[in-house]
């Protein structure tokens, strides 16, 4: 029998959705593939048609909500906004997206998010560094440095934010307000090297 | 090895030692756009690198002034001084803002000093009352959104994106909520109530050598004192909690205001409260009132301050003029209640018998000295140190024993006043019971208050009123 897109679309949804249930009440690391698919209503071995593995199920959780996020920071996005406050409020966005992930994403985020992560379980983690670091060069470009960023300043770049979403994911303060604070002067210094680093250039 | 004068020199701040050339605004704007680029350290040992830094940097400027005074006439000599003040000034502005939390405290305090402190300090430190270095809009929108729950925009009909105060701990927004009223919401940085345990933490490792001597038994409960009252004042619930009662105490006819707390809108990192409208106490004193107006508000101040103490029991330890307006119908409003010091059944005791002080004379003064100090008897023995403490307690009650208005113009009053407390702690240990330590800066703060508005103040009337709602002196101790 011939499976529609439409099929498969609502398989990978219900999957990623009873994924979450079981990460969330019986935490990440507990969780099978096995009790994924059996939730799922699908046998085991159709689920790796849709995840190579649990980490990727999810990555997937997290890319759909980091794309929410995404949407959220740009409805709110103005003109008036400094770099470093725009880059403030998109990863602050996401990181309220993520709130209802954060006890088990630690474990994700440096299995499959971290600069040292080698990415093989999970496609989706390329997709979403590749989303992230392309409204970083959007928000510069608007700022009239028209030259996408280079490797160095993304790769910087990412392991901030890497590191941001690290530490959040274990911060034990009210609300995780250490992460804001944390994540204000991580931007606020790598922004004014980012800078320099563009008016050295434009010297040159 | 030792440094030489050219080290010195070299390292007199940058900007000052350039012939004929004044400190301007611009070198002030300059160290302003530097503060505002430093983030707040959240790390102890980030911090207590800084507090150390300062010393050095404060110190070093002071040595390159003594260095230059050896080559340099008189009215040179004198120009020096005021450079190397404003340079001092600027690097403590910038380490403040960097410390923000206890250390700001510090500076705030200084500033009602302009006597004791010198003019440049003044001006500088100033500025810390309504300049801290500010959160951008999207950083207080999470904050919001943490605190209360929902967007900024699902609360408040308006919010402006840019704060119009700052304060050493937040700093403040004028806002409009869904059902119309103006509010001032106070916005807390986010971390700092651990800033200030850490800065305390730092403190008590410096303070580590003095554990086994004999001051150490006064100053311990002493710091216990500042750090209580300190991170009570992070908790803005409890600011909230002081607003409405303090509200409470006053009345139309009193000309006094506290604004009104929105509860349902305030949480420990957020207050909510009436937006009032007026000058600063720094703008008013600009603006040249009259004589007549300055002691009208001199007089509000200390009806103000009775008023929480003796039918509030509280004691208010933070007048600076950022936390005052003068409103456009004249009433003084009073904006900020967070360093505030509540008594005890037992401390309120203490507070009677230093009332009769008040009306007594040397035999009372006496009597409180061995109930408000730590020292033994054996101690009290010593004539000079019982001449001593009386002639403080003579001079912080005098404004309360004359019958004409106190002039606190006069800056000698003050400087003597200073001079006892330098004298003091030079020839004695510091042991003085920890209830005083925030009375005696209330008090300390408040007449620098009230020197830097020239006011005359009839505080002896205006103290019998408000203290007779105590009934002490209807009662026998």
């Amino acid at each position: 029998m011939r499976i529609t897109q439409q099929v498969k679309e609502e398989t990978r949804a219900r999957i990623v959705a009873c994924a979450e249930r079981l990460f969330r009440t019986q935490g990440f690391d507990a969780t099978r593939t096995k009790e994924i698919a059996q939730e799922a209503g699908i046998a085991a071995g159709t689920l790796f048609n849709y995840f190579p593995a649990k980490e990727a199920v999810a990555v997937a959780l997290i890319e759909s909500a980091l794309k929410a996020a995404e949407a959220t920071f740009r409805k709110r996005v103005t003109d008036s906004a400094s770099l470093e406050e725009d880059l403030f409020a998109y990863i602050a966005a996401g990181l309220r997206r993520l709130r209802p992930y954060r006890a088990y994403a630690k474990s994700v985020l440096e299995t499959c998010l971290s600069p040292a992560a080698t990415d093989e379980a999970s496609a989706g983690a390329s997709n979403i560094r590749t989303g992230h670091l392309q409204v970083f060069g959007e928000l510069a470009a608007t700022r009239g440095w028209s030259e996408p960023p280079t490797a160095m300043e993304c790769q910087l770049y990412w392991t901030l934010y890497t590191g941001v979403l690290s530490f959040w994911a274990s911060d034990s303060s009210s609300n995780q307000e250490d992460t804001l604070a944390l994540l204000d002067q991580s931007l606020r210094m790598f922004v004014a090297w980012f800078i320099s680093q563009r008016s050295t250039e434009s010297l040159t | 090895m030792a440094a030489t004068v050219s080290d010195l020199l070299a390292a007199l701040p940058e900007g000052i030692d350039v012939p004929g050339e004044t400190p301007t605004e611009q070198t002030l704007g300059d160290a302003l756009n530097e503060l505002t680029k430093q983030p707040i350290p959240t790390g102890a040992l980030r911090r207590f690198g800084s507090l150390t830094g300062l010393h050095a940097k404060v110190g070093l400027a002071y040595l390159a002034y003594w260095a230059r005074g050896c080559f340099q006439n008189a009215d040179r000599r004198q120009q020096a001084l005021i450079e190397t003040n404003l340079a001092a000034a600027m690097k403590i502005l910038s380490t403040m803002g960097y410390l923000r939390g206890a250390i700001m405290k510090i500076g705030q305090a200084a500033a009602n000093f302009p006597d004791i402190v010198p003019d440049e300090f003044v001006d500088t430190l100033s500025r810390l009352h309504f300049e801290a270095p500010p959160m951008h809009w999207s950083l207080i929108r999470e904050i919001l959104h943490d605190e209360l729950g929902r967007d900024p925009e699902d609360v408040f009909e308006s919010f402006d994106r840019t704060a119009f105060a700052a304060a050493s701990l937040g700093q403040v927004h004028h806002g409009r909520l869904k059902t119309g009223e103006q509010v001032a919401v106070k916005v807390q940085y986010p971390g700092i109530a651990r800033t200030i345990r850490s800065d305390f933490r730092n403190l008590s490792i410096l303070m580590l050598p003095l554990r086994f001597t004999r001051d150490w038994s006064c100053i311990h409960p002493q710091l216990e004192e500042v750090r209580r009252v300190l991170e009570t004042e992070t908790d803005y619930e409890q600011e909230a909690d002081y607003l409405m009662r303090a509200r409470r105490l006053f009345r139309d006819g009193d000309q006094i205001v506290v604004p009104r707390v929105h509860q349902e809108f305030s949480t420990r990192r957020v207050l909510t409260m009436e937006y009032l409208d007026g000058q600063t106490l720094a703008e008013f004193v600009r603006s040249d009132p009259s004589q007549e107006e300055r002691d009208r508000i001199g007089s509000l101040l200390t009806r103000s301050w009775c008023r929480l103490l003796y039918a509030g029991r509280m004691n208010y330890s933070d007048p600076h003029p950022g936390n005052f307006l003068i409103l456009k119908d004249g009433r003084l409003g009073q904006i900020d209640l967070g360093c505030m010091r509540e008594f005890s059944d037992e401390e309120w005791e203490y507070l009677r018998y230093a009332d009769q002080v008040v009306l007594g004379g040397r035999k009372e003064a006496e009597a409180h000295m061995r109930r408000g100090t730590d020292f033994s008897e054996a101690e009290l023995v010593d004539l000079e140190l019982m001449d001593a403490m009386v002639e403080y307690s003579d001079w912080m009650l005098q404004a309360m024993r004359q019958d004409e208005p106190f002039d606190y113009s006069d800056a000698s009053v003050m400087r003597r006043g200073i001079n006892l407390i330098h004298e003091f702690s030079r020839r004695w240990r510091p042991a003085q019971k920890p209830i005083n330590v925030f009375i005696q800066r209330g008090v300390l703060a408040g007449w620098g208050l009230q020197h830097r508005l020239r006011s005359r103040v009839p505080v002896k009337s205006i103290c019998d009123e408000e203290i007779a709602v105590t009934g002490w002196r209807q009662q026998t101790v």
